[in-house]
């Protein structure tokens, strides 16, 4: 997660005199959380400077315009403006030539240029706080103009002043920081700044201040009214009634009572630093408990007490799961309805806020809040993740609260938020603090061996340099002569929780940049599972052979799987898919290939692609629940051919395995022709076996199919099992030597009925003599010449022997023999 | 009388041949005197007119004829393919400016290409491939790995879990990185164990950045004596070797449950030169300040070791795994507005690798 630092504000916790922004990325990014962009505050408000009001007049030509005469410091300009709220001596922002605006507040920036509105010249402009970028920090009606005296009460403004420099934004920069979800210490401003003190070795400037020294205090009034507890309804002056009814899910609540409190619009240097941090200001007192957020990582929450429904203890709060059928209006306006899973904050009636996730809107502080209970709480991290997910929810206090929070922030937050609300709102703490926790604090504490840290990284670390960094980083330390005992700083607590953590807070601190690379040279212990090999063969095989590669995702949608002649009930399913397109781990690559092939098919002739990936399958036929065992994961090629040219080609797609099954050394394939599977047609299509397993099937996708995915032409196909074949291949070749003596060559054309297989005839003649060496076949015809439910059958023949050169007689006679066998099997007829 | 028709025809023959412009009237003088219908033949066939003892003579000069008039043929095509050769550069002339006859042109996916050169820069320095289940067992996925049961990755809307039922070894699920490999590797005990395992991994995310599914290539380094200098010097190695020795490289303290330390690998943007900011000052788009991230690393848990039955007192390790995708684009300086382009399967990207 990323955190909206102010630089400026930082350097109110760590001293960084001398340190620029960039150093203290480039340092902090080494040894801690990375500063991934710095982002300067005071750009958008070049050439915008303040603005004081001397002349107001009516445009000539415009009855919404008026002409206005502005006093910039070092002379006057006239403009056109058209806000409806000008008044003479009024402070405003004035957007000068060459200045950068959001014309109405929306697009792009757009910069100023001289003109004229109306036939009158105008110099620049006055802006609205939408226009500058300053909408959520001074809200104003529409069609208003930023009245800077307004929106700045406290501020003594002088005309011509950059607006940056009187919004103290000049110099400042944000970084956006991320910050490791182990450290949510540092997504607040402290931890950031602890971070910074021991990577830059600079001193923090923080001192954690003490709730018992705050509740002691009295009120020293605050800035506006002074505080009136005599008009406060509350006349009990107890701490709340607090109630954990989980303290497993609510380790630690801790509620404060304050009456007499005033809130209004926070002043502007709080309003700037939520800002920077991208958090809307609302009100003071809100305000506060999102700027101890980003200053102690703690989230907070403000109830107004009196709406809060009381109980026989008075204002009581029970930390609860919800009940069946509570519901609760957020603060985001929405209505949820909550679940027996949900942790609550509950008064005595129901629910008040969703705990750690948002408050609820009914008993949110208002302008005319007098009576408030803080709270800082400490809630079980996984049940404020579940919930947001559950409810679709989510807030900055969510994302911290998931993160681990240590029960032991809740106290120095606390007392911020008290010391924040006397300063700004005034007020009186009633009663003592209730703090109510599951168990008392005790510090982590772990050890690790000075021989197994300096083992793990790999120099050695002086002991003294150990002590200093754990020290610095706020652990207590104690050493002997072999080990470290360091003991965890609270805010630590989630994060550190072994000895071998303790060497990552070392090693970053010595620096990455201080070992010596070492490459660990060494010969495999074992080889590469072959299968990995065999694929790459595979693969290089079929783009080799001009085929274009394609990776498609390992699940399919059920719509895929049928369209393709699946059933999907016996694919295995995925119980949470992200869409149903994506429902279905693969059975078979041919769903996919056929979809990419109608993909392309508008724009693409031929197509040859082929892809090389794992099929799932299960072991055995049980499937949900029923199913208990990892499946089959196996290796699959497919090759798959679109052609508006050739009417056949299944020929190319076998010609492949042809060749692949060559390539791989595997003999004594067995070819079986295959009628009945839907997905292929019925009369082109056919399956290779070696001994009894398959290893392909081949040929022409049934047209039904081909057309259902809206692909135009015939698609050629050939699914290898490369699982089952590459079991079967060798990486060997035997040689055999060429024979030293001619071979004769004859052609043998015979007529036969047409359903008689070639195959079977080749098998016929290889049977015949080892003399016939080669056995090619050339063409087969059908039609005029030859009787009809015939057809002709040509083959080249090759003769030849290692040992001498055939003679025409001993060629004629095999030929004869040949003859003869074809007219006895086949009732051949020779042409 | 024969006889003189017969020198006549010699010297019509010698003239012709000397004559002849073309290798077709050359062949046409040779059938008009020589062939089988041809005037010499003519000639011989009146042989019987001759009395018997001229005979004899007749028959050795007309072959003596026909020997001489076929090395008139033979040098007189010798000198006329001669000429035809050399004036090739006119007759035979095309416009080689016109493109050549492509062979079929397969393509490798951008992927394969990728995990080939990944898998030969490890290889060189002795890691071995493996491949183990994408749908794995909880156990391997995550609680090996030292990450709790309510860990956010184990809910179910950050990973895949099959419609199966469970097995001691608790869900089944869609591998969400290439690290459920460890334990398996781990259990073989086979040491030192230098594993590299390339495979797809998934995860319940698609946006333009994120794919369900996409590959990572891991690394598990087990011995004894492994330490950070060991994961350094193979980051350097990777880097060097894959960007080449111009990029350099960073690590940063990052947290990951199955590492500690635990790292985040950058490497030096090659667009904007590890500065940030492009030639004419406007700040790079490619990179987050000179650095672009590789992905995690870190020196293996010792709970991931105790959870195999290995000893973390006699064995340490280090391990990395890195998104392919990520790291191919990086390279290449492919931009890619949506990283599910690379599984989408439209030839007029794929035929571009």
């Amino acid at each position: 997660m990323n955190s909206l630092v102010s630089y400026n504000w930082l350097k109110e916790y760590v001293d960084l005199k001398d340190v620029t922004p960039d150093d203290l990325a480039k340092q902090m990014s080494l040894c801690g959380p990375a500063v991934e962009k710095i982002i300067p505050r005071d750009v958008d408000f070049e050439k915008i400077v303040v603005g004081q009001i001397t002349s107001i007049k009516p445009h000539p030509n415009a009855d919404k315009l008026r002409l206005v005469t502005v006093d910039i410091g070092t002379r006057t300009i006239d403009l056109v403006c058209g806000g409806i709220n000008l008044k003479e001596k009024q402070w405003v922002p004035v957007a000068q030539i060459g200045a950068r605006v959001r014309w109405h507040g929306q697009g792009d920036l757009i910069t100023m240029e001289a003109a004229e509105i109306r036939g009158v010249k105008s110099e620049g402009m006055i802006c609205a706080a939408d226009e500058i970028g300053l909408a959520e920090a001074f809200p104003h009606a529409e069609r208003e103009i930023l009245d800077l005296g307004i929106a700045l009460p406290k501020m003594k403004l002088h005309a011509g002043t950059p607006l940056a420099d009187v919004l103290e934004l000049a110099g400042d920069v944000i970084m956006d920081i991320e910050v490791t979800s182990n450290r949510v210490d540092a997504f607040g401003m402290v931890g950031l700044a602890r971070e910074a003190s021991v990577i830059l070795n600079k001193k923090l400037l923080w001192k954690e201040p003490s709730l018992e020294k705050i509740l002691v205090t009295k009120s020293r009034g605050h800035e506006g009214t002074k505080s009136d507890p005599a008009h406060s309804p509350l006349t009990t002056h107890h701490s709340p009634s607090v109630t954990v009814h989980d303290n497993t899910l609510c380790p630690r609540y801790l509620a404060v009572r304050m009456t007499g409190v005033k809130n209004k619009p926070s002043p502007w240097w709080m309003k700037q630093r939520l800002l920077s941090a991208g958090i809307r200001p609302i009100s003071a007192l809100v305000d506060i408990t999102n700027y101890v957020l980003l200053e102690c990582a703690q989230p907070m929450h403000v109830f107004d007490e009196t709406k809060m429904t009381k109980g026989s203890h008075g204002t009581e709060i029970h930390i609860r799961l919800a009940r069946e059928g509570e519901k609760i209006k957020a603060l985001d306006g929405k209505t949820y309805d909550l679940d027996d899973q949900s942790l609550v904050i509950a008064d005595a009636e129901r629910p008040v806020a969703v705990a750690g996730v948002m408050g609820g809107e009914d008993t949110g502080v208002d302008e005319a809040t007098t009576d408030i209970v803080f709270e800082a709480a400490t809630f079980d991290a996984v049940s404020v993740r579940r919930t947001a997910r559950r409810l679709n929810l989510y807030s900055d206090s969510q994302l911290r609260f998931e993160k681990g929070l240590s029960t032991e922030s809740v106290v120095p937050a606390m007392a911020r938020a008290i010391e924040l609300t006397r300063k700004l709102c005034g007020g009186t703490v009633v009663g003592p603090e209730a703090d109510v926790r599951a168990s008392e604090y005790k510090p982590l504490s772990f050890s690790i061996g000075i021989d197994e840290m300096n083992k793990l990284i790999g120099i050695p670390v002086k002991t003294t340099e150990i002590v200093s960094i754990l020290k610095r980083l706020g652990f207590g330390v104690k050493k002997d002569a072999k080990k470290i005992t360091a003991e965890v700083p609270w805010w630590r607590d989630k994060d550190i929780e072994s000895g071998r953590d303790l060497v990552e807070e070392v090693a970053r601190m010595v620096g990455y940049g201080a070992l010596p690379p070492t490459l660990p040279f060494g010969l495999a212990t074992r080889a590469s599972d072959a299968i990995i090999a065999w694929e790459d063969k595979v693969r290089d095989l079929a783009s080799a052979s001009g085929y274009t590669e394609l990776y498609g995702y390992s699940f399919v949608s059920k719509g895929m799987l049928e369209k393709a002649g699946f059933d999907a009930s016996r694919a295995l399913r995925i119980e949470n898919p992200l869409t149903a397109d994506l429902e279905y781990m693969r059975p078979s690559l041919l769903p996919s290939i056929l979809d990419a092939i109608a993909k392309n098919s508008e724009r693409e002739d031929g197509m040859h692609v082929f892809e090389c990936a794992n099929v799932y399958l299960h072991k055995d036929g049980t499937q949900g629940k029923e199913w208990k065992d990892l499946p089959n994961e196996f290796s699959e090629c497919v090759v798959a051919i679109r052609s508006q040219e050739t009417e056949e080609p299944w020929r190319e797609a076998k010609g492949f395995v042809e060749l692949l099954v060559d390539k791989l050394g595997v003999s004594d394939v067995r070819w079986a022709r295959i009628t009945s599977d839907s997905l292929w047609h019925p009369g082109r299509s056919i399956q290779a076996f070696v001994g009894d397993h398959l290893i392909a099937t081949i040929g022409e996708i049934a047209p039904d199919v081909v057309e259902t995915f809206g692909i135009k032409g015939r698609v050629g196909a050939a699914a290898i099992y490369l699982q089952q074949l590459v079991t079967m291949a060798s990486p060997s070749k035997t040689y055999i030597p060429p024979s030293a003596f001619p071979a004769s060559k004859r052609d043998l054309a015979i007529i036969v009925d047409r359903n008689t297989a070639y195959g079977n005839v080749m098998h016929a003649i290889r049977g015949i003599d080892a003399l016939v060496q080669d056995i090619a076949w050339f063409d087969t015809y059908e039609g005029k010449g030859v009787p009809d439910g015939k057809k002709s059958l040509a083959i080249h023949l090759t003769f030849s022997s290692p040992e001498k050169t055939l003679t025409t007689e001993e060629v004629d006679a095999i030929m004869e023999k040949i003859t003869l066998a074809l007219k006895e099997k086949f009732e051949a007829e020779i042409r | 009388m024969l006889t003189d028709t017969l020198e006549a025809l010699r010297t019509d023959l010698e003239r012709a041949i000397g004559t002849v412009e073309s290798l077709d009237a050359l062949a046409e003088v040779e059938t008009k005197f020589l062939g089988r219908k041809g005037e010499l033949t003519n000639i011989l066939r009146q042989l019987g007119e001759l009395p018997v003892e001229e005979r004899k003579a007749f028959g050795q000069r007309s072959n003596e004829i026909k020997v001489e008039a076929e090395a008139w043929i033979a040098a007189a095509r010798e000198r006329l393919e001669r000429a035809v050769r050399s004036a090739i550069g006119e007759t035979e002339r095309v416009d080689v400016t016109e493109p050549g006859t492509h062979p079929t042109e397969g393509h490798l996916h951008i992927m394969t290409q990728t995990i080939r050169e990944i898998t030969q820069i490890f290889e060189r320095i002795g890691f071995y491939r493996t491949r183990y289940p994408e749908i794995d067992w909880d156990w391997y996925a995550f609680e090996s790995l030292n990450m709790p049961s309510d860990h956010p990755a184990r809910d179910n809307w950050e990973t895949f879990f099959m419609d199966a039922g469970e097995s001691k070894l608790g869900k089944m699920v869609l591998t969400p990185h290439t690290s459920n490999a460890q334990g398996h590797e781990l259990e073989r005990k086979q040491f030192p164990i230098r594993m590299l395992n390339i495979a797809k991994c998934y995860r319940r995310q698609s946006d333009t950045t994120h794919a369900p599914m996409f590959h990572q290539f891991e690394g598990l380094y087990v011995d004894r004596d492994v330490n950070l200098t060991h994961l350094t010097g193979i980051v350097k190695y990777f880097v060097e070797s894959f960007f080449g020795k111009t990029r350099t490289f960073r690590l940063r303290p990052h947290h990951f449950r199955f590492t500690e330390p635990s790292f985040e690998v950058d490497v030096s943007c090659g667009i904007c030169n590890a500065t940030g900011l492009t030639a004419d000052g406007q700040k790079c788009r490619v990179c987050k300040r000179g650095w672009l991230e590789i992905g995690g690393c870190g020196m293996t848990h010792p709970n991931v070791l105790k959870s195999c039955n290995v000893d973390p007192d006699i064995y340490t390790g280090l391990a990395f795994g890195w998104g392919i995708e990520r790291i191919a684009m990086m390279k290449d300086g492919i931009n890619l507005a949506d990283i599910r382009t690379l599984y989408e399967n439209d030839l007029r990207f794929l035929k571009q690798f």
